[in-house]
């Protein structure tokens, strides 16, 4: 069995790594670090106004902000992939490739999540530090940006780190799609072999499992320091929190 | 209760002797040796870190020894003995918590009512019976249906109180039980307790309260570094203390 | 585009009965893995308690694959990889008999499990430690103490996570359609493929998962509610 796994390894690296590039579109883990790593960064920003909105008291704000978080958790990621699918070629009257559609589910639905989580750490924070930056003179938006969000930010950048690694888990319904990442690579192989499913499967859980647990225990490192740097301080996470509302795939 | 024995009742409950217990270097009990007599009112005090604590804690084996022995009624506390004979143990010996530690998600009926239930068998219309003459006893029958978080400070302390009774023990160990409580609920819990040892409880407290040891203790046993350094009747041990760190102690009280 | 025409699909016998049977399907296999995976988080966390370090590392090891490999590798590998190891009799009969539902409710089972038990886990540690000496001083045993003083806390703590949880668990059923299993999503492919009414059916499917998901973090905030330790720490 160990040998199977070695051989597998050594026929099809390139294509796990990948993809078919350069006789196709760039694939493989290449594209599963792009499509996650773009989807964070454009869904980090998008994530901090949904919060905003979230916590206004302005209805217009609020109400939208909150059915897009509510429908994020309570909609199968599939489900949105499928609308994302359909609508987009619609709105701008083009085909659009798999890997754009889901780049646009996962910026959407990282949005929600990660706006949960910017939202938390702001609130985190607690009265103390907004009230003491109006009172000093600083309006509500000057608060935010040079007392309040650089401590939130920084406080969870943990969980944000978190939801890095739930995101490429998600990556992997781009199989569904036909987006040529790494679980779509990994089927390649196997349908190409044939009789060797188990080994192939496992090898590709096995990468999964290295990444994700690699970054997992960084992430908990970086908790650990931020909770020493700031130990007393409000807002900050116990511990990189079962209960946040991630999501899990 | 069976009838005791002129002997059985001259033995005293508790009893340490040479008892040491060491953190490493630390030596925590130094040679402890000394008794508590049925229904006798004992009062530890001392400066902190001093191990009053501790030696309470090692009356019903929440702390290990490391040589002498405590008996409990005539039983070993830290003899090899297996699981169910140290949790029967633990049964026959009440403890109060300076956290009081009630049981959050039971009302303080069920609180009360849970061991006698659940540890010794008893029937539970009999035990809520029980119960609700016990929290009456510390002044709280109208909020037996009361969970702890809605309760106060001093409520839960006697609820605690209460709990610890139910059990029927006799002896009940009170460890620094009003130190978490504010000041003005301080004076509820110690009237229970006073009422207990005017009732003839065998008790052992651990405590700062001063005025409590002088009226309700029949001896004060002064601790410091891990020995009892001093034992005396109240009156004695507050008006003329002999040793140099029993008078420091009582003076730095009085500021 | 089409009109939109909601009773194309609605009134539709045919349409509605893909609809309604994929539901149940999506009931069969989130319900199925539910029971699956909160009896072996139970498990789990029993196992955890024993004494020995070995226990601890094989615990600490399932929870750490469950939670790292996506969940969908996870599904593939129980239904491609390890039905292939399987022998050819058994291979037949469950592909004969729903073999993927099977499949697709042990991993999805197993995969939560480890979450639910992370929440037990965090909801037993947030237990004040006095609580457990309290209970021993009157006498409680360990299974006792366990019993009746902190497991009571450690899931009530654990509530929110684990309705979190839940809904999670419930949406991953979609997951299922990769592997061939007719549920909510698969039906919506099915139905849209048929009857070029993307739309609607796209919108009836999400409504539907909508309102079950909603309803699961609706009961879950109920009983958290009426069970929940007013002011615990």
């Amino acid at each position: 069995m160990l040998w199977d796994l070695i051989d597998i390894i050594r026929d099809n690296w390139l294509l796990l790594l990948i993809g078919q590039y350069p006789n196709g579109p760039l694939g493989g883990f290449a594209a599963t670090l792009i499509l996650s790593t773009l989807s964070i960064a454009l869904a980090f920003p998008i994530s901090i106004l949904i919060a905003f909105a979230r916590l206004s008291k302005n209805p217009l704000l609020l109400w939208p902000s909150t059915i897009l978080v509510y429908v994020a958790r309570g909609v199968p990621l599939l489900m949105l992939i499928l609308w994302v699918y359909f609508m987009v070629p619609l709105l701008i009257g083009a085909n659009v490739p798999g890997f754009v559609t889901m780049l646009v589910t996962l910026v959407i639905y990282e949005g929600a999540f990660l706006s949960e989580v910017v939202r938390g750490g702001i609130v985190a924070l607690g009265r103390g530090q907004m009230e003491t930056a109006r009172a000093l003179g600083h309006s509500y938006f000057g608060a935010m940006l040079y007392v309040i969000l650089p401590q939130a930010l920084y406080n969870v950048m943990p969980s944000i780190l978190s939801q890095f690694v739930s995101a490429i888990k998600e990556t992997t319904l781009g199989y569904v799609i036909n987006v040529p990442e790494l679980t779509f690579a990994a089927n390649q192989i196997s349908n190409q072999l044939l009789t060797k499913p188990f080994q192939v499967f496992f090898i590709l859980a096995i990468i999964y499992f290295l990444v994700c647990w690699t970054l997992t225990r960084l992430a908990l490192t970086l908790e650990r320091r931020i909770a020493r740097k700031r130990a007393g301080m409000p807002g900050i996470p116990l511990s990189l929190n079962p209960q946040s509302q991630t999501a899990e795939l | 209760m069976t009838q005791e024995t002129p002997t059985e009742r001259a033995a005293p409950m508790i009893k340490f002797s040479n008892v040491n217990k060491n953190y490493g270097e630390y030596r925590a009990l130094v040679d402890i040796n000394a008794e508590v007599a049925r229904g006798e009112v004992v009062v530890v005090c001392g400066p902190s870190g001093s191990g009053k604590s501790t030696l309470i804690r090692t009356v019903n084996r929440l702390e290990e020894i490391h040589s002498g022995t405590i008996t409990f009624d005539g039983r070993s506390v830290h003899g090899k003995m297996s699981g169910s004979e140290l949790n029967h143990l633990r049964s026959r010996v009440g403890f109060v918590f300076q956290s009081f530690n009630l049981f959050p998600h039971l009302s303080a009926l069920e609180n009360v009512t849970l061991s006698p239930v659940k540890v010794n068998g008893m029937k539970q219309e009999l035990a809520r019976e029980k119960a609700m003459m016990l929290l009456d006893r510390v002044g709280l029958s109208s909020k037996a249906k009361a969970y702890p978080a809605q309760l106060s400070g001093g409520q839960q302390q006697r609820v605690a109180i209460a709990r610890a009774l139910a059990m029927e023990p006799p002896a009940m160990l009170f460890d620094e039980p009003t130190s978490a409580l504010d000041p003005e609920m301080v004076g509820e819990v110690l009237a229970v307790m006073r009422n207990l040892a005017a009732e003839g409880m065998t008790m052992m407290c651990v405590t700062h309260e001063m005025g409590f040891a002088r009226e309700v203790a029949d001896r004060v046993w002064f601790m410091d570094a891990g020995q009892i350094l001093e034992t005396a009747e109240p009156s004695t041990f507050f008006s003329a203390p002999q040793h140099a760190r029993a008078q420091r102690f009582l003076s730095d009280l009085r500021h | 585009m089409q009109d939109f025409d909601l009773t194309a699909i609605l009134l539709n016998p045919e349409f509605r009965g893909m609809l309604v049977g994929g539901l149940w399907m999506t009931f069969v296999v989130a319900i199925g893995s539910w029971c699956l995976a909160m009896s072996l988080a139970i498990l789990l966390l029993v196992v955890r308690l024993l004494p020995g370090r070995v226990t601890e590392w094989v615990v600490s090891a399932y929870v750490a694959y469950h939670r790292n490999v996506p969940t969908l590798v996870q599904l593939m590998l129980w239904y491609f990889g390890i039905s292939s190891l399987l022998p050819d009799d058994l291979q037949i009969f469950l592909t004969d008999n729903n073999g993927e539902a099977v499949f697709a409710i042990i991993a999805l089972g197993l995969c939560q499990a480890a979450y639910f038990s992370e929440d037990l886990r965090s909801g037993l540690r947030a237990v004040a430690t006095g609580q457990m000496e309290a209970a021993r001083a009157l006498g409680h045993g360990f299974v006792g103490t366990m019993r009746y003083v902190l497991m009571p806390q450690a899931v009530r703590n654990a509530l929110p996570a684990l309705i979190n949880h839940s809904v999670s668990l419930f949406k991953n059923s979609s997951l299922a359609m990769a592997i061939g299993v007719a549920e909510l999503t698969h039906a919506v492919k099915e139905v849209e493929n048929q009857s070029f009414q993307t739309f609607e059916t796209y919108l009836i499917a999400t409504i539907a998962y909508l309102v079950c998901s909603l309803a699961i973090m609706a009961a879950g905030a109920a009983l958290n509610r009426r069970v929940s330790i007013s002011g615990a720490r």
